[in-house]
């Protein structure tokens, strides 16, 4: 019977239509405005200018190639510091301590807390005058709170990794004790019984048994950090920009024709973004292969 | 080849009060293959993982050679653990596998090379190094976990239920390569199991554990013949306990009085005693009808190399009786008479 082939597709059908639609439906209409085609204002023509603007003009080369690298840099910082200090609370949180449940439940709390409020929760910690520089100047390490160290609106982006490592390590911690628990701790102490030292029970037993499940969970973190504009509109400079916040403001542009630099912006970001999932889906693919 | 001691040893888990291994007493003489033999959860596994450094004792201390071994850590104490799931580690070939313990050590690729090849060929698995742990069967991922253990030349190797993941046939095979490997290496083997069949198959020496406290270290032979309790023969297969009163070497039962010849190896004092004989030490049919008891067959069960009666005594209890292969006319409600040879007849204290 046709109907007993097909089953399962045609009722999979609306779900993955909702998605195709949505995703390339957006993306394709995002592309095309990236080329400069824009019926409602009178653009026709089809060009790559959008993209050549962003990365090789005078006006905005710098801000995009420094905004390029500033997103690199605080996307891969926050998700690998993230992931390290995370990986060290699994292991601590995995123990038996007097403790452990209030540790575990503190250790989660941020999960639900949107990266908005913990944003603003940064510049209420960090800045110069937030909490701890009062404080300071209060014990007298520094004569006035705007003596602080520059942490919040920085230009090496440190409040943004600050607020996303905030935020993150307790989604790796919960992906990495996940997988911990599960494992057991029988590996461990086979290797130990086989002459295997903390350290090397570590780097050759725990890391490449939690590392399918770290490196899936680092691919979502480094591209909702590396695509995501709240957090470092709040926390961020205005030069250099993180490319999500630089792409928003040609989208607020009042001049509508710079809504094609923005949609080049966004492509250029999901091009990356893409690439490092196709990385990603290699690397698990040979992992899974393996074992 | 060490001599294993452990002296009154005890393990208590933190949050609880019943002890799970209590005043263990265990001499184990070197170049032994000793079986730690027990039901879920009465300590064995425990009492494995404190010879091997992975548990700490309560009290107590552990030897190997007449040095105590409690202030040497797991990777340094030479007690090397073969687990009973194998643990390959998955993301690894075989050869890396087997060679993890020498990489942990610090011994050069090329040494370890070399040390991979003969080992995978003293578990019969050459050429193997390139594959992969998914690519080989229960029974070969068990001979890996073992050569991974043999590498580091263990003075006490540990082996968690060694057999019981395999069917009948690799068992026999695992069983003869365990044995091989222990005459040639000469290392003392431990090994835990909750199944007596494997223990039996196995063991120079069964240690008995109920309750996390030792009952009875003998040879494998011992525990047929003179078990230290009813609780000990029933684990063993006993079938047939009969109540009574032991006066010297007779026991004065409901069905009668039975002499027996304890032999000098006397388990239990004068005065309530139970009476133990195995199915197939029982005489159906004797011509001598000293110590012997009528009886009715209830079932006939024919298992291929010998035949099981139920028999109904007397007293309307129960005994089981077996002859080899179909011996005979015994029928189903047949009168039968049983005999209970002196030298098979073995008592024990009643508890």
């Amino acid at each position: 019977m046709w109907w007993e082939r097909w089953r399962i597709a045609v009722m999979l059908a609306p779900t993955l239509l909702i998605i195709v639609v949505l995703f390339f439906g957006s993306l394709g209409y995002g592309f095309i405005q990236s080329l400069g085609y824009q019926p409602n204002i009178g653009n026709y023509s089809i060009s790559l200018d959008a993209y050549s603007t962003v990365m090789f003009s005078e006006r905005y080369s710098e801000q995009f190639w420094r905004g390029l690298r500033l997103t690199f840099f605080v996307s891969l910082a926050s998700t690998a510091i993230a992931a390290g200090l995370a990986i060290a609370c699994a292991l601590l949180l995995r123990q038996t301590f007097v403790g452990k449940r209030v540790a575990t439940f503190l250790f989660q709390l941020n999960l639900p807390v949107p990266h908005l409020v913990i944003a603003i929760g940064i510049i209420f910690l960090f800045s110069n005058s937030g909490l701890l520089a009062r404080a300071a100047a209060q014990m007298g390490w520094i004569s006035a709170p705007s003596d602080f160290p520059v942490l919040v609106r920085d230009t090496e982006g440190i409040s943004i990794i600050l607020a996303y490592l905030w935020k993150e390590i307790p989604f790796f911690g919960i992906i990495v004790l996940a997988i911990l628990q599960s494992v057991g701790e029988d590996y461990e102490d086979l290797a130990r019984s086989l002459g295997a030292n903390g350290w090397q029970r570590f780097r050759y037993v725990i890391l490449p048994l939690i590392m399918p499940g770290l490196l899936s969970s680092s691919i979502i973190v480094f591209a909702f950090t590396f695509g995501t504009y709240e957090v470092p509109k709040l926390l961020g400079v205005r030069f250099p920009e993180m490319l999500p916040v630089m792409a928003l403001e040609f989208f607020l542009n009042p001049d509508l024709n710079a809504r094609a630099e923005g949609m080049a912006l966004s492509m250029i970001i999901a091009v990356i973004v893409l690439a490092l999932v196709v990385v990603y889906m290699w690397i698990s693919d040979r992992a899974i292969r393996q074992t | 080849m060490t001599h294993v001691v452990l002296q009154k040893l005890n393990k208590v888990y933190p949050g609880t009060t019943q002890a799970a291994v209590q005043d263990m007493h265990l001499d184990i003489p070197s170049g032994q293959l000793v079986a730690l033999l027990g039901p879920s959860g009465c300590g064995k596994t425990t009492t494995l993982k404190m010879i091997a450094g992975l548990i700490h004792p309560s009290s107590g201390d552990i030897t190997f050679d007449g040095a105590s071994v409690l202030p040497i850590p797991a990777e340094r104490r030479g007690a090397v653990m073969v687990f009973q799931n194998y643990l390959l580690f998955p993301y690894m070939s075989v050869g890396q596998n087997v060679g993890f313990g020498l990489k942990m050590r610090g011994v050069p690729q090329k040494t370890i090379n070399q040390k991979v090849i003969e080992m995978l060929e003293l578990v019969k698995l050459p050429n193997i190094a390139n594959r992969r742990p998914k690519q080989l069967s229960g029974g070969q991922q068990q001979r890996v976990a073992l050569a991974r253990a043999l590498i580091t030349a263990p003075k006490v190797l540990l082996l968690d239920e060694p057999l019981s993941n395999l069917d009948a046939h690799l068992r026999d095979e695992m069983r003869e390569l365990i044995l091989s490997i222990q005459r040639q290496l000469g290392v003392t083997m431990i090994f835990v199991t909750h199944d007596q069949e494997e223990a039996v198959l196995l063991a120079n020496q069964i240690a008995l554990i109920f309750e996390g406290v030792l009952q009875q270290y003998a040879p494998p032979d011992v525990f047929y013949r003179q078990p230290i309790s009813e609780r000990a023969a029933r684990f063993f297969g006993g079938v047939n306990f009969i109540a009574g009163t032991r006066r010297g070497d007779r026991v004065t039962t409901a069905l009668g009085d039975f002499v027996f010849n304890p032999a000098g190896k006397d388990s239990a004092p004068e005065g309530a005693v139970t009476l133990t004989i195995r199915p197939e030490q029982i005489v159906l049919q004797p011509a001598d009808t000293r110590n012997s008891i009528a009886g009715r067959i209830r079932a006939r069960i024919y298992v291929g190399t010998y035949t099981r009666y139920k028999i109904v005594l007397n007293d309307g209890s129960e005994i089981e009786a077996t002859r080899p292969g179909d011996v005979g006319s015994l029928e189903e409600g047949d009168a039968v008479r049983l005999a209970f040879p002196e030298d098979r007849i073995w008592v024990v204290a009643q508890r």
